[in-house]
């Protein structure tokens, strides 16, 4: 029961940034990223509580959570430079004006 | 442990970025410039020493950093990964040589040098790592430094586009590789790449493992470009820089193909992903060269024609033999040259003309014959003519499907590199065609960069003809795949 609560929050996050990255709102998009890696996050947290040894967690789960957050953390920066520079180029944040790039 | 002075070369961005804003205080540009060359340079000797350090002799070289596995980061050095991050620190030489003369007019020098510090080493990182875990972070280095790379003229519409579509797509390929990692953890306890081999290879194909299957296939994918997750790679090679176009479509992707392999032959045995490759391989070229045939715009030919190449080298991977695997490595150290000199080439005569459109080029060639010269012979070895070292690799490619019974492939490859000299034929034709009237203004490019085409063009050449001495290098890392997995397993156990 546990399991499923846990695990289906992660697909619950999972699909709600899939679902965010189909929207045009670029800042939108980026959301959803940061849910996905959250995502994995959270199933990385519950697997290592999981593997208790000597009534510690499993810290090889922790520790990845926590660097995956820095590596997070430099992708949303990149990019909101990037919407900011778009911004800039077509006056908008709608994906869907940026096309001038086909075929 | 000890870390060998040889990877210090880790280093290096950060050296890059502090030297850099010096000469930016001090107004001497031309230091910076010197010191990104000497860089790069240190990368080569480097990959040299840990060749010395009996990797030659087939060892496997361990770095254990902040513990025994499965807690700490863990770099495993084979053949197979040096292979790998010598054919990226020895294209990212050139590349540097050839920015001197290229972006001399440009601002932000300072970044654009750092920046491309960081993904030779994050790209010779992926080579290195030993687990997921330490992969996953030199992955995100590389995927960070080539978003910022590609948009890196950001004044105009273009490169931003092709930078945030890039970034939106690697990024949403990292996080589900990521995602996947999380299942593979909870699965095993472990990312060490020998415990996860002990654990899951060889055992059932349960369904967890089909999801961890498809989250590989994606993550890795999407920086390797395979169809139907190349979308971004028409729009992000064309507007980055010519030398950075070089690198990416040179090794970038590619290193997305070596992580693939690497994580795919440690947890699942050849058998089961040989279909699912062959049908990869085969949608991969011939969407790549339809595509191709389409194009006015050069880079965007060759970007479209990168991922056909990505298809004859996905051919390798399918047959799950070391033969296979062979025709493989030697096609991305041919193709790093080939694509890279054809890349550098027409930058170069984007640098000059100021157009890219095949229909503007015509008569082009009479004014600068080097950088013609080098087209040609970096397209004839594209297309595979013999006599080229593209000949050699794509022979070993489709003769390895025999053996593996998948002959069918072969014979599709083969028709895909007629179909592709369609589109290099049609370059040559127009650069060497009469001069019209509205000819546009052109001389021959700066001896630097002529230089650096000229010797790759030698390179392409020289292992057309006397293929020997690289392909026993290529036999030696496929073999350190296929025959020498338990040693690589051993090393990190014992």
């Amino acid at each position: 029961m546990e399991a499923t609560i846990w695990l289906g929050t992660a697909f619950a996050l999972l699909s709600i940034g899939l679902y965010c990255i189909s929207r045009p709102s670029m800042i939108r998009i980026l959301l959803g990223i940061e849910m996905i890696l959250n995502a994995g996050n959270f199933t990385f947290i519950y697997f290592a509580a999981q593997r208790v040894a000597a009534g510690y967690v499993d810290p090889l789960g922790q520790s990845i959570v926590f660097m995956s957050i820095v590596t997070g953390g430099c992708v949303v920066a990149i990019g909101l430079a990037l919407i900011v520079n778009a911004y800039k180029q077509f006056n908008t944040t709608d994906a869907r004006e940026l096309r001038r790039l086909k075929w | 442990m000890v870390i060998p002075t040889a990877l210090y070369y880790m280093f290096s961005p950060i050296i890059m970025g502090i030297v850099g804003m010096l000469a930016d205080k001090m107004k001497t540009p031309k230091l910076r410039d010197g010191v990104a060359i000497l860089v790069s340079l240190w990368g080569v000797l480097s990959m040299w020493m840990l060749y010395n350090m009996g990797v030659s002799a087939g060892d496997i070289l361990v770095f254990n950093i902040g513990g025994n596995p499965p807690l700490g980061a863990c770099l495993e050095i084979d053949m197979m990964s040096l292979y790998f991050a010598s054919s990226a620190v020895i294209l990212s030489l050139l590349i540097t040589i050839y920015s001197y003369s290229y972006m001399s007019h440009d601002t932000r020098l300072t970044e654009y040098y750092a920046l491309l510090c960081a993904i030779t080493v994050g790209m010779v990182g992926v080579a290195f790592a030993g687990d997921m875990y330490s992969m996953f972070i030199f992955w995100e280095m590389m995927g960070i430094a080539s978003y910022c790379l590609v948009s890196f003229r950001k004044d105009s519409p273009g490169p931003i586009e092709a930078g945030f579509k890039y970034m939106i797509m690697g990024s949403v390929g990292s996080v589900i590789l990521f995602f996947g990692m999380a299942f593979i953890y909870g699965m095993t306890g472990t990312l060490n790449f020998a415990q996860l081999a002990m654990t899951l290879r060889g055992g059932a194909i349960t369904p967890w493992m089909v999801i961890v299957f498809a989250t590989l296939i994606v993550g890795f994918g999407v920086k390797a470009a395979i169809v139907p997750m190349h979308t971004w790679l028409p729009d992000a090679h064309p507007e980055a820089p010519s030398p950075i176009s070089a690198l990416l479509s040179g090794i970038v992707i590619e290193t997305g193909l070596y992580a693939m392999i690497r994580v795919l032959y440690i947890l699942y045995e050849p058998a089961v992903f040989k279909l699912p490759m062959a049908i990869l391989a085969v949608v991969t070229m011939t969407l790549g060269n339809l595509m191709a045939l389409r194009q006015d715009d050069l880079k965007r030919m060759l970007a479209y024609s990168s991922v056909a190449q990505i298809g004859y080298m996905l051919i390798g991977v399918s047959t799950g033999l070391a033969y296979g695997l062979l025709g493989t490595f030697l096609h991305v150290f041919n193709h790093a040259f080939m694509k890279g000199a054809a890349f550098l080439a027409v930058g170069s005569i984007d640098h000059e003309t100021g157009t890219r459109d095949i229909n503007k080029l015509k008569g082009v060639g009479r004014k600068m014959p080097y950088t013609t010269l080098v087209i040609i012979i970096a397209f004839l070895g594209l297309a595979g003519f013999p006599g080229t070292s593209g000949f050699i690799s794509k022979f070993i490619l489709f003769s390895s499907t025999i053996g593996a019974g998948l002959a069918i492939v072969a014979v599709i490859g083969v028709l895909n590199s007629t179909l592709s000299v369609a589109y290099y034929a049609r370059v040559i034709m127009a650069l060497l065609g009469d001069e019209p009237a509205d000819a546009v203004d052109a001389k021959e490019a700066p001896f630097l960069m002529v230089g650096v085409t000229l010797v790759m063009a030698l390179v392409i050449l020289v292992f057309g003809i006397f293929p020997d001495s690289m392909t026993t290098i290529a036999a030696e890392a496929s073999n350190a795949l296929i025959e020498g997995l338990g040693n690589y397993i051993g090393a990190i156990l014992k």
